[in-house]
């Protein structure tokens, strides 16, 4: 009898051979379970988007706690980033006397790349994390199972408004910090590097493109798509209590910070 | 037939909890399903309405059999077959009212304002009215139970599967709830289910009780059965030794 049908390499001290494919294989297939609830979750809410089945109610109060409630933090973000961009590139600009671009260089940055990433990294901190808890809470304490004994659709009641909500309010967030970025920037290059808002404006008309703005809109809907479906996912897929509930948090923060860099990545390379 | 539950098994990963349970309940019955804990008292009632599934068996609500219907089939049964749980998991972000509200908002077609004002007096029949607005949080236990049932009842369902309802109450609030169940099946028709280990309850407002021990029902019959049995792991249980024959 050979060390396989005596289990040796599984059970015994020779075991430890087997420790790193198995644990491979392990986080290859949770993956793979974790992609394909997501999937699924979509599917489920794509199949449920017809206006009769959305819950107004439900939709108009996760509009104000998740987007009206993060305008000041998103704010003062977009404020410093509009700033930080500026004070970046004063060096150069002033080595090379180069005032007449500062504007368009500042919010090019912003617009395009900056500005939707740090919103969806604070999005995902303060309303995507928030969400995965309070979903994972009514998960581990029946309310969930309590809304399915009263005939109502979980994913239609909870997932459905949230995800509206999420991916609305990160669009027209991502416009409020564009715009208050775009005061922080003038700001700092007024004070900074003496260029008058006048200049450092028409610096970002004349070369500023209408696409360098709206890229910026298409990224923050798909950063908003993909905190959303996460928070939602972990968050329905609680199990195990107060911990699961922390677990499931982390788990949900860490995937969507991810997956919007990866998503980032993507759409950069594309468009 | 109300409710027929038909060789019922299932399982946990090893764990085999039901090994082959099988119940009949008369409409209008009072009817308990006693046991100790983790012997799947919750587990029989939560297959009535499909939160789980056989891994064999049948089970049928008012001739319908239950187990194969898919979700969406499976709400008409959960509309006259409610469920009061555990821990009454009433909605943290509503107030008692809005919670109240929401069956009637969702299937009976009312405005926000108008489930509300139907709310109230479904409040009242619990004598809640007074808390209409609070939060679950800043109610106790036995208040957040009422409210439970309020809800559960706001369809007016034929049958109430009650989950351990006294359960952490004190002694007042749990014979008040005990006089509401018995109410509901007295005045209104109601099969009323109720899972539960609370002795003083069984033995006070019972129509029929089934005791559950390793898997399958130990003992069925009426409360005189149950005092006048010979079975020495009932009559453990029902007179609270800890010594016996019984196995936890």
């Amino acid at each position: 009898m050979g060390p396989y049908e005596r289990g040796e390499l599984m059970a015994g001290p020779d075991g430890a051979l087997l420790a790193f494919p198995r644990f491979l294989g392990e986080r290859v297939l949770a993956l793979a379970s974790q992609v394909g609830g997501v999937g699924i979750l979509l599917k489920d809410v794509l199949v449920r988007l017809s206006p009769s089945q959305i819950d107004r109610l439900e939709l108009f109060r996760n509009l104000g706690r998740m987007g009206v409630k993060s305008v000041p933090i998103i704010s003062a973000t977009a404020a410093f980033t509009g700033g930080i961009m500026v004070i970046q590139a004063a060096p150069f600009v002033q080595q090379f006397q180069a005032e007449a671009f500062i504007g368009w260089a500042a919010t090019f940055t912003t617009f395009r790349e900056l500005g939707p990433l740090l919103i969806a990294l604070i999005f995902n901190g303060r309303v995507g994390a928030n969400n995965t808890a309070e979903l994972g809470t009514m998960k581990v304490t029946d309310q969930v199972d309590a809304l399915r004994a009263l005939s109502i659709d979980p994913v239609s009641y909870l997932v459905v408004p949230r995800i509206l909500a999420m991916v609305s309010m990160m669009v027209v967030l991502c416009v409020i910090g564009d715009a208050v970025a775009l005061g922080g920037a003038v700001l700092t290059a007024d004070l900074l590097l003496d260029v008058s808002p006048n200049l450092f404006l028409s610096s970002a008309v004349e070369r500023l493109e209408v696409w360098d703005f709206g890229l910026g809109l298409v990224k923050s809907l798909l950063f908003g798509l993909m905190i959303a479906l996460m928070s939602c996912y972990y968050g329905l897929a609680t199990k195990g209590g107060a911990p699961g509930v922390g677990r499931a948090v982390n788990a949900s923060v860490v995937a969507s910070a991810s997956g919007v860099f990866i998503v980032d990545y993507l759409l950069t390379f594309i468009l | 037939m109300s409710i027929r539950i038909v060789d019922v098994h299932k399982s946990f990963g090893e764990k085999h909890i039901l090994r082959g349970v099988s119940l009949e309940i008369e409409p209008g019955e009072c009817f308990f399903i006693i046991g100790a804990s983790g012997v799947g008292k919750s587990v029989i009632i939560k297959h009535l309405i499909g939160l789980l599934r056989p891994d064999k068996g049948e089970l049928y609500v008012e001739g319908v059999e239950v187990s194969k219907l898919s979700e969406k089939e499976l709400y008409p049964v959960r509309m006259k077959c409610a469920m009061v749980f555990q821990n009454s998991t009433l909605f943290d972000s509503m107030t008692c009212a809005e919670n109240v509200a929401l069956p009637l908002r969702k299937h009976r077609g009312m405005s926000m304002n108008e489930a509300l004002k139907e709310a109230n007096e479904r409040l009242a029949a619990v004598r809640m009215e007074r808390f209409a607005d609070a939060k679950p949080a800043e109610l106790g236990d036995g208040m957040q139970k009422r409210v439970a049932i309020a809800r559960a009842l706001t369809l007016d369902p034929s049958i109430v599967l009650f989950d351990e309802p006294t359960t952490s109450l004190d002694p007042v609030s749990a014979r008040r709830t005990d006089a509401l169940i018995r109410e509901l099946c007295d005045r209104y028709g109601v099969t009323a289910i109720v899972v539960s280990h609370d002795l003083t309850s069984i033995f006070s407002i019972a129509d029929r009780i089934a005791m559950l021990y390793n898997g399958t029902v130990r003992l069925l019959g009426t409360q005189q059965d149950f005092k006048t049995t010979d079975d020495e792991v009932v009559r453990q249980f029902i007179e609270g030794r800890a010594e016996g024959p019984m196995q936890l």
